[in-house]
């Protein structure tokens, strides 16, 4: 992929790379860190981790409250430099393009790595498909046969299709709280992001939303990269692939302790921390 | 009770009797509720006195050649009164609303949580300034320049307007959750867009009440008007020259100590004030059917 051109369409952009990109070897790497600094002001929230991202599997991340989980997140499309004060060192690499260089346009890296926030956030003043194609019609797509197709795709994806096929008019705040977090999925892959990043997706649902979500992320990984941030153990050995676990340093900095293959890190993890984490001595 | 003995409650001390403390507490439920009551009943009564007066003395002065026929035909109307507040409301929210908006925007959305109270702040002197001083303003710093005109007096309204709008398209830009600019923000939706087709897409009801209170300010302003539009005879639209207004209609009108004048200012308040209530209805309508917040 490429970040620097600005011409190319989206839509196209991702449908060459998923030719020469996706289907192949499941242990490509889709993004690359390398010592990553998150800063709020002065205070480093999250302290040089580095990290390489398998393409088209579910990367976790997990560990205790305020250990910069979502702040990383956050600045893996580089949606952290939105807060104010906020600054990044280190550098983020996918395909070898690092997407802190200064000849990379922020709106190119967001639309390339979508996000799911953690409360279902539908555009209020638009319908179902509205809000699904909200990302291409902002983009300047706006072929109609087009929009429909993708709108439905993406539904279809997001499981939601069914449930809504016949009230695509209605407003996005009229479905249930699960259904909306999937109307967002919906949104977030309508665009062809490379990678989808997920912030406590089902923090906000009921326990039977919640296993929906969790098919669907399953369901999505062959597709799409998906890292999510999770509070919630279970989940995270439910849907991911490789867990990261963090945890906060003496200095209040979130750090990695460490990453492997989810399996390994809740069985024989090699580090002591994360052996009480999963326990649940603390957390 | 017939199973009375297989069930046992742990309270034994358990009673609902009414006691002295309820009984006082029920009371003073009572009187608060009753005061409450009476002081949104007293707020309301100046609202249905005003109405019921300007309709009573107002609607024997009312005819059709009253909004057809200007102050010098016979009958008497107010046909260029209404063209020049119209006009001259028009061509001031046409100036105030685009800077209102986007200079609310811009305080709540662009700039620095200083420059943001700074500009809050001096927003709330101009909501809190007289209009007579803008009249002023006008007179002094306009009037030598372009003469008693629709131009100046559309100038002084806009300075009356331009705080109204803002602060309301702030105050209603704050209600909008800070998750839907970042939902845009993280679709590749550059930020203007954001700014437009999110953010003030969601809030579009709120700015439009906004817009619409600073057209019922520029309506009903008659100390500027007095001191820059004046009045006129004419039935001219040209706003080099003084112009009519029903504000200073009434104004005028209301002094005088023929009693025809006096029925007659009457009358012009009621079509204001129906005016004002009809564009009020419809955007408020409007902006129901859209309401999102």
């Amino acid at each position: 992929m490429s970040l620097r051109s600005s011409a190319t369409v989206p839509a196209k952009k991702s449908a060459s790379a998923g030719a020469s990109g996706r289907g192949q070897r499941n242990d490509e790497v889709a993004m690359q860190l390398k010592d990553v600094e998150a800063m709020y002001g002065s205070f480093r929230a999250v302290n040089r981790v580095s990290l390489d991202v398998k393409a088209r599997s579910v990367t976790a991340f997990i560990g205790p409250s305020g250990c910069g989980k979502t702040t990383l997140l956050r600045t893996l499309n580089r949606m952290h430099e939105t807060t104010p004060g906020a600054s990044v060192k280190g550098t983020i690499e996918i395909n070898g393009i690092n997407l802190y260089d200064k000849n990379v346009d922020p709106v190119r890296v967001r639309r390339s790595i979508g996000m799911v926030f953690q409360k279902p956030n539908p555009f209020p003043a638009m319908s179902i498909e509205g809000n699904v194609a909200s990302g291409l019609r902002l983009a300047g797509q706006t072929n109609k046969a087009d929009v429909a197709e993708i709108v439905e795709q993406s539904l279809r994806r997001a499981a939601l299709w069914d449930e809504v096929k016949d009230k695509l008019k209605e407003p996005g705040l009229s479905l249930s709280g699960g259904q909306q977090q999937r109307l967002c999925i919906a949104r977030a892959i309508a665009v062809e992001p490379e990678i989808v990043l997920m912030d406590e997706p089902c923090s906000a649902l009921d326990p039977l939303a919640t296993l929906r979500i969790e098919e669907l992320i399953r369901d999505l990984k062959d597709r799409f990269t998906i890292i999510i941030v999770t509070h919630n153990m279970q989940q995270a050995a439910r849907v991911s692939d490789t867990t990261a676990f963090f945890n906060m340093g003496d200095d209040k900095g979130g750090y990695l302790v460490e990453t492997g293959p989810t399996a390994k890190i809740f069985t024989k993890p090699s580090n002591k921390m994360t052996e009480d984490y999963i326990a649940g001595r603390f957390g | 009770m017939k199973n009375k003995n297989e069930l046992k409650f742990a309270a034994v001390s358990f009673s609902l009797d009414l006691t002295e403390r309820d009984v006082r507490r029920r009371r003073m439920n009572q009187i608060m509720t009753r005061a409450i009551q009476f002081s949104a009943f007293l707020a309301v009564i100046p609202i249905i006195a005003i109405v019921l007066v300007v309709a009573i003395n107002g609607l024997s002065g009312f005819s059709l050649e009253f909004l057809t026929n200007s102050p010098t035909d016979q009958p008497r109307g107010i046909l260029n009164a209404i063209q020049g507040s119209l006009i001259m409301t028009f061509l001031a929210l046409i100036a105030s609303a685009p800077i209102g908006i986007g200079g609310g925007i811009y305080l709540h959305e662009y700039a620095s949580e200083r420059t943001a109270r700074v500009g809050e702040l001096v927003i709330d002197v101009m909501l809190g300034v007289p209009s007579i001083l803008a009249g002023l303003f006008a007179y002094f710093a306009l009037v030598p320049i372009i003469g008693q005109s629709g131009w100046a007096a559309a100038i002084a309204l806009t300075v009356l307007m331009i705080p109204v709008v803002m602060r309301t398209t702030q105050e209603v830009l704050r209600l909008v959750p800070v998750g839907l600019r970042e939902a845009s923000l993280a679709l590749g939706v550059p930020r203007w867009k954001t700014t437009i087709f999110i953010t003030c897409r969601t809030a579009i009801s709120g700015i439009l009440t906004g817009v619409v209170l600073a057209i019922s300010r520029g309506l009903g302003e008659t100390a500027p008007l007095l001191l820059t539009s004046q009045s006129s005879n004419d039935s001219n639209i040209d706003l080099g020259a003084r112009m009519n207004s029903m504000t200073v209609v009434i104004f005028e009108w209301a002094g005088s100590p023929d009693p025809l004048y006096v029925t007659q200012a009457w009358t012009t308040a009621l079509v204001l004030f129906v005016l004002a209530l009809v564009l009020n209805i419809l955007v408020r309508f409007k902006s129901i059917n859209n309401r999102v917040l």
